[in-house]
This record gives C-alpha cells, structure tokens and sequence, in this order.
C-alpha cells in the first residue's frame, strides 16, 4: 500500500519539477539576447577581414546555417556555410577564417573542430567580438590549382558527338555554349546546387540517348593532378523512378582518345562525385569532358574539372 | 461517466474566455501573412460568396449544377464551411460594410472558432478537474506559439482542433442530456464541414459509448436487449455495405451505381430508421443507455446528411465528387521536410517524428506538464491493472480515459510512417487540445498540494494567490517565447530545442508556407525602383495579390516567377530550395544579400537586389 506521505508528496515533487523545468526556461529566454552578436559586432569583423585578408582567403561560419554575416562582409571574400560545410576541405583556399558563434544555444565546437581541424593549423589567436569570435587557420588541405576548366570555359569548344563521332557544334554566344535542341543543352559556368553546396561549376546537362555533350579544353598540364567532381543538381538527383538512367561523366585525352576518368551517377544518387588521376609529366594537353545519359530527363549535371597539385599540408 | 452541465460561473468565465481570444487574434493578425494555403481560401471564398449572390438574386440559375460548379469547383479538395464562412464574412465586414480590411474579414471566423478552443477546455477542464485545470489548459493551448499562429489564420486545422473538441464535449455532456446527443451529431456534421481529420472521430468515441452502454445495461436486461438490437442494426447495415461493395465488383461498381435510389440509399435509411428504432424503445428501459447511444446514431446520421448539405459543390453528383475528396486526401502528395538533419522527401517517415516535433515546439512548460499529466493518466491505468498495485492508484473514470484517447489519437495517426509529415504540427492539434486539458490537471493536482502544505503553516492564505503564483511561472516563458517569435508562427522552435538557432542546428525545418515574408515587405517598398520585378520565392500568386490588396505591398511592383526576371529576390530559407538562392547568385552576379529577415541569427528570408537596380 502506498503510504499517504507518499500520495501527498509526489504532485508536489511533479510540481516542484514543473516549476523548476520553468525557471530554466524562462532563464533560457533571458539569456538568449546576450548571445546573439548585434550590427556592430558584425561590421567590426568585417573591418578587420577588410584589413587584414589576402587574395584567395575563405570565411567558414560556424554554425553553418549562420548566414547573417553575409550581409556585412566584404564582397570580394568567399564565404562557406551549407550543411556539411565543416568538412569542406576548402582546397581553393591556402587560408581560411572561422567566423564562428560558438554560444548560440546548441552550438557545438567541439564536434565542428573534429571535422575542421584536421590538416589545419591556428594563426595566431582568435579575436571576440561581442559573441562572435574570428580565428584564421591555415588550410593544410589546399590543393594550388594549375588548371579550372570552368575559368576557361568560353575558349572551349564545346559540340554534340554521336556515337559515331558525327559532331553538332555549340557555339559560343557571350555566355554560353548553345547547342542545337532543347533550350537546356548548353555549357556555361553557373552557380548551382548540389545536395546543398553551392558550386560555381560547368553546367553540362546530358542531352541524352547515345550523344555525347563534350566540352574539348586546351592547356591541361602534365604533372599534377587531373580531377573531376560533379553531380546532379538541386532535386533532380533524388528521385530513383524507373524510367530515369545513370549519368555519365568523363575526361578523356583528346589526342589519343585513352579515357582519363569515368564517373557514372545512378539515379537516387546525391552529392557530388568525385574522381582523380595522376597525369604524367609532359606537354600541356587537351582534354575531352562529357556528359552522357540514354534519358536526359532530370540528368542535370554540374561538373568541374581541376588540374592540382597535392595538398599542401600543415607546415610546423 | 457522467456529463455535467457547466454552471453559471463557468459559463462567464468560459465567455470571458472566447471573448479574450477573439479580440487577441484580431487585434495581431495584421502582423501575420498570407500562408501558400490561405490566398487559395481567400480565392475560394470569394468565389463561393459571389454564389451566394447569385443565389439571392437569380435563385434557380445559381442551383444549377454548372453555375455550382463554376463557383464551387476551385479547391474542392476540401469541404467548404470555413471557406464558406470566410466568403460571407468577407462579404459582409469588408465589401459590404466596409468595417475592416480585406484580410481581416476573411479571418474573423477562424478567430471565433479558434476562439472556442480555450472556452471549451475551460468548460471541459473544470468539469472533470476542477477550474484551476480548466483555466490552465484554457492559457496553455493559446499560449503555444505554432498553436497562436494557426489560430490567426483562415485555414482549418485549428478550427477542426475546436470542433474536435466541441465533438467530444457534446458527447460527454450526451450522458447526462440526450440534447447534446443530437448536438454531438450536429458538432460531428460541422468537424467533417471543416476538415477529413474529422472522420476519425467516430471510432474514438463509439467504444466509450459502447463501454458506457454496456455498463449501464448492466443490471438492466431489458436494456441490454436493445443495446445488441442497436448494434445488431449498424452492424447488418456495415455487412451489407460491405456485401454491396463485393457484389458490385469493388470500390468503383459501388460508387457508379449509388444513386439516389438505389440500395445504397436505402440502407443508409433503414440505418437511420433502425437506430431511431432501437433507441425509441431503449428509451422506454433505460435512460443512461439511450443518452450513451444517441451520440453514434447522431454522428452516423446527421455527420453525412450535413456534410452533403453544407457543400453545394455535392448536391448534384454527392457521390463521384465526395469520392474523389476522399481519394484525394488518401493519396496526398509528400513534400520535402527537413527533420533533424535530413530531408525527408517520402515514407517511411521516422515513427518519432510527431513526438519529436511536439517536444522541440511547445515551450517547455507547457511541455512538461503535458507529459506528466499523461504519463500519470498512463501510470494509473497500467498500475490500475496489476492486483500489486491496484490499491495504490484510483482507476480512471471513463472521461478521463476519453481525454487521454483524445490527446493521442491524431498523434497516431499522423505518427504513422505512411502518412505525409508536412505541415509542421498542425495536424495533430486535436491531440494538443486534449493534452492542454492533461496538463491542467498536472498543474491543477500539484497547486492544490502546494496550497494543502502551505495552509498548514498559514492558514489564512489564498489559494488563489499561490495558483496564480504558479501559473505566472509557469506560463511567463510561454508567454516571452510567443511574443519573441510572432508573427513568425513556423519558425517557432521551444527552449528544448534551444530556440531558432538550436533548431537550425539540430537540422530542423527552418519555415514553412511563405508567410514570414512579412518581415522583409517594409525594406521593399521602401527600396524598390517604381515598377520593380519582385521574386518573392514560396510566396504563392494569390499571397502576392493579397499582400498589395492589404496594403502591405507596394501596388506598382510586379511579381515574377524566376531570380531571373527579377529586380528583387526575397528567397525563403528552405533546405531543399537551396538551388534558387545560388540561381539568384546567378542572376545577380552577387552572393550579398540587400538585407533579411533573421530570428535570432537563422535565416528565414533573404533579400537580394540586382545591382543595377539598387
């Protein structure tokens, strides 16, 4: 039997508890305004990025989503914040500054660290403003870039090729390589997204059946890294119907037709694929980047094509 | 269980209520904007209400079924009352009368029935768990912020969460009044007028009517004879519906060949019949069980005949038409939903989700005590069960388990896998109702101990000084969370969640339904060069038209439908929309933003200009 001190104490624990659980809240409340970093705390960041960042720097935001700061850093700086952003390896960039927040309820450092810190190294010590802290790292994981297919995008030639190597040219109009057909079928350099990164890279949609659209890039050097990354854009990627087909990416020799890279994107599949060879030492070269897929139906691709040296590493 | 009439107190309070709520929505709602769903209603509304105009001025044409459904064709997947009531509204207070703005008169009736949910959880609360219960769930419902939200808008969720209640209150007044079993049956025809959640309502409540039933008959043969006769009545009839349906080759033979007269019909007859049948000769025997069946002849008979009559989009093919709604609710598209770090874009959705949601939107005191309230209620039956501890707890009353299968129901029901998950937590607010009420009596339970223990040491205290005491407490942080959020109902994310920007880091769905696009609107009409070309992303056709139609968008801005076209951008921040902001980079040849809207630090909206234009 329960005894009656037992009956009588437990709705005034629960309530003591419900009050308690109030308390917290209500301090949670209170407290939350002090952690949110006002105007001035943003444009004195940015003063002090303005002064003190170099050509090809990257501001990373930590939490990812605290886009805010956009509004007030310079224009002329790369800012990185999308989910997953953390393990960007950002291999653009020989440094980047962590624009964090870390005092935003739920914030977690720690767990950013783990996926920031690898390969990167602290530059002296991070700075406060308000609750706003700046810390620049240098980025062990930059890969110098020799070659960006997309920077040369409008000196490429860029045409349809049938299976029979029959070619149905795309010329360039100011912008973008047209091709005849669909609207869609061009190659451009844009600004995309891939399972939510977003990407400046080749808009190259397959343009389906056994065609080929193929963008032929001049000055490819030897010795270094010859490396593919793209994927399928925004939603298109996820669906699995039946009827939809695998896109097929690839870089082949343009010379001797040998095929360097072959990257192939199931239906379903999201984010971006990514593939690398080793070219030997040598004369520049051209290269042949292409897109195919029996059913062009939601094969949106957006591809990049980078010749890199390896990663630079942390020096110390 | 047994209804009790409210008394003459309750009954101002209960009024005080209603009236306190009312006049609260409608002096906030100018801040609050037009969500996707409602512009389409306001549309609807209009157009229903121009029918009721030709219905005055030119009666036999407008009953045609072409002029019907010219005018009732649009947004026929949903029933009508609302819509309907929205329309005459708008009619009277603003086209008419002139009283108030567009908007504003299109809502007013979502407010008075929004309204009624704290009146009726009064009414209920105090009843079954003193006032200090029903008051508290009475503030709790309306001081949840997604919950105040929807209760400013001219959609249905939160006035199907009313009638819900206003079902189930009727059906519990039923067992003391056989009044409010045919007001049961009336409050049923108006929940299936608002919204499909309804038509669960009656396999809720038929087993307590049955369980009642059956108890009461207990001692009485003669009424137990009756009883099998009533179930024997709406059994043959579900058997031979069900035999029609086979004999006819399925679904789609049983729709086409339901006609007016047709057996179809006729068993729908014989089931009234039948039920007024048993229920006239129950009467004779034994009140208590009438009172507890008259509900589910009620529902069974007036739900159809009324849903039929509200919607004048069915008088002339109620069949084919009333099966296509069905259908269309029944294989509901799925929307892309961000849900602790992924998008869920189809089923199988997580089984925790609704618990989840709930858990990291209703604030956190208003939260826990729903919990407690629940799990007591739980814990009762369960220890109830066992010989060990039987004597340790006082079983529940049967009203109390009909509010404890009330508070769960919709939550199951939108827990399941299949079901689509958008919508953030409307759905299922005819459970938050009900766990309003749980919470109560938590709140109620732990007040009067506090009261009892303190009144040993000062006798002369007021109990009202220490429930007030108690209540501010524990509704402040609900009170600040609401006032810190609003109008920005979606984004509203409890102290569980550590807020806005805790959700934004447990991958939460940052908004949804455009209407926070409020927040930016000032900032463009000051900013916009005459004529701009507005992109406001998300924000439906009609939203837009409404939005200039108030006053609250500039009347020589444009809308187009791409970055593009644009002059201005105002993107919403949605994790599987992300491709139209980097498309505004794009068209822009920018990735900075003019300016946002920010809650504490996520981005909701975010406004670009193109550079030539600024």
């Amino acid at each position: 039997m329960r005894s009656p001190s037992t009956a009588r104490a437990l709705p005034l624990l629960e309530l003591g508890g419900l009050l308690l659980v109030a308390l917290l809240a209500l301090l949670f409340h209170l407290r939350l305004p002090g952690k949110l970093p006002s105007e001035a705390s943003y444009r004195a960041v940015a003063e002090r990025l303005q002064a003190e960042a170099r050509p090809g720097d990257a501001v990373l935001l930590f939490p990812w989503w605290a886009e805010r700061a956009r509004l007030f850093l310079p224009p002329s700086l790369p800012v990185y914040g999308y989910l997953g952003s953390d393990r960007d390896d950002l291999s653009a960039h020989p440094r980047v500054w962590v624009l964090g927040q870390p005092e935003l309820p739920r914030s977690d450092e720690d767990a950013f660290l783990a996926s920031f810190l690898p390969e990167r190294r602290a530059v002296g010590t991070a700075t406060h403003e308000g609750p706003l802290s700046l810390a620049l790292y240098e980025n062990g994981r930059h890969r110098p870039r020799r070659f960006d297919a997309a920077d040369l995008v409008s000196r490429a030639r860029v045409y349809l090729e049938s299976d029979d190597g029959a070619r149905q040219p795309c010329p360039f109009d100011g912008t973008a390589h047209r091709c005849p057909g669909p609207g869609n079928v061009y190659v451009a350099r844009e600004w995309h997204e891939i399972l939510y990164e977003p990407r400046r890279c080749l808009w190259m949609p397959a343009p389906g059946g056994a065609r080929r659209l193929v963008a032929e890039f001049d000055g490819v050097p030897g010795d270094v890294g010859l490396r593919l990354e793209g994927g399928i854009i925004f939603e298109y990627a996820f669906p699995r119907d039946a009827q939809l087909t695998p896109a097929v990416l690839g870089v082949d020799d343009a010379a001797s037709g040998a095929r360097l890279m072959e990257v192939a994107i199931a239906p379903g599949q999201e984010g971006v694929k990514k593939s690398e060879v080793h070219l030997p030492p040598g004369e520049a070269r051209t290269v042949k980047v292409w897109v195919r897929s029996q059913n062009p139906d939601r094969r949106a691709v957006c591809l990049d094509v980078l010749a890199v040296e390896p990663a630079v590493g942390v020096k110390g | 269980m047994m209804g009790r009439p409210a008394t003459r107190d309750e009954k101002y309070v209960a009024w005080a209520l209603w009236a306190l709520a009312f006049v609260a929505l409608w002096l906030t709602e100018s801040a609050v904007g037009y969500t996707r769903d409602e512009s389409v209603y306001f549309a609807a509304a209009e157009g229903y209400a121009s029918w009721f105009r030709q219905l005055f001025h030119s009666p036999a044409k407008a009953l045609t079924d072409a002029a019907i459904v010219r005018a009732w064709d649009y947004n026929h997947e949903h029933p009508a009352l609302m819509k309907t009531l929205f329309g005459l509204s708008h009619l009277l207070f603003h086209d008419t009368l002139g009283w108030m703005r567009s908007a504003t008169a299109f809502r007013l009736p979502a407010f008075a029935l929004a309204a009624m949910v704290p009146a009726l959880s009064f009414l209920f609360g105090s009843a079954l768990y003193g006032r200090t219960a029903g008051l508290f769930a009475a503030f709790a419902f309306m001081l949840v912020p997604r919950q105040y939200f929807n209760a400013e808008l001219a959609c249905f969720d939160l006035p199907v969460a009313a009638l819900w209640l206003l079902v189930v209150y009727c059906f519990w007044r039923a067992l003391e009044d056989t009044r409010w079993g045919v007001a049961c049956g009336v409050a049923f025809g108006l929940a299936l007028a608002t919204k499909h959640n309804a038509l669960f309502l009656p396999f809720v409540l038929t087993p307590f009517a049955l369980w009642r039933a059956w108890t009461a008959s207990e001692s009485a043969p003669e009424a137990r004879g009756w009883l099998l006769r009533f179930v024997g009545v709406f059994s043959a009839v579900a058997v031979f519906y069900g035999l029609l349906v086979l004999s006819l080759g399925g679904g789609e033979g049983f729709q086409q060949k339901f006609l007016l007269l047709s057996p179809h019909t006729l068993l729908f007859v014989s089931l009234a019949a039948g039920g007024a049948w048993t229920l006239k000769g129950m009467e004779k025997v034994s009140a208590p069980v009438t009172r507890a069946l008259v509900p589910v002849a009620a529902m069974a008979v007036l739900g159809p005949v009324i849903f039929y009559l509200h919607w004048p989009y069915l008088w002339h093919q109620p069949v084919d038409r009333t099966a296509w709604y069905l259908a269309f609710h029944a294989k509901h598209n799925h929307y892309a939903w961000f849900y602790l770090g992924t998008l869920l874009r189809e089923p199988p959705f997580p089984l925790s989700y609704v618990v989840v949601k709930t858990a990291l939107t209703v604030p956190t005191s208003l939260f826990a005590p729903m919990v407690t309230g629940f799990v007591a209620l739980a814990a009762r039956v369960v220890l109830g069960q066992l010989e060990r501890t039987r004597a340790w707890v006082r079983p529940p009353t049967m009203a109390e388990a009909l509010v404890g299968v009330n508070a769960v129901t919709s939550i199951l029901i939108i827990s399941h896998p299949q079901v689509p998950h958008f919508g953030g937590v409307k759905h299922w607010f005819p459970s938050m109702v009900f766990l309003g009420l749980l919470a109560g009596q938590a709140v109620s339970r732990g007040c009067a101990a506090l009261v009892e223990r303190l009144k040993e040491r000062w006798p002369s205290l007021p109990g009202v000084a220490v429930v007030t005491g108690v209540f501010a407490l524990l509704l402040a942080p609900a009170l600040v969370y609401s006032a810190r959020v609003f109008p920005y109902g979606t984004a509203a994310y409890s102290e569980l969640a550590g807020g806005a920007a805790g959700a934004a880091t447990l991958g939460m769905q940052r908004q949804f339904w455009s209407s926070h696009v409020t927040g930016v609107l000032p900032w463009i009409n000051e900013h916009a060069k005459p004529g701009a070309r507005l992109f406001l992303h998300e924000v439906h056709g009609g939203s837009f038209r409404d939005y200039q139609r108030n006053g609250m968008l500039r009347p020589d801005l444009r809308a187009v439908g791409s970055p593009f076209d644009a002059d201005i951008v105002a993107y919403q921040y949605h994790q599987e929309f992300r491709e139209y902001e980097f498309q505004t980079w794009q068209a822009f040849g920018t990735r900075t933003p003019a300016t946002g809207l920010y809650l504490d630090e996520t981005p909701q909206v975010v406004v670009y200009v193109r550079p030539e234009s600024r």
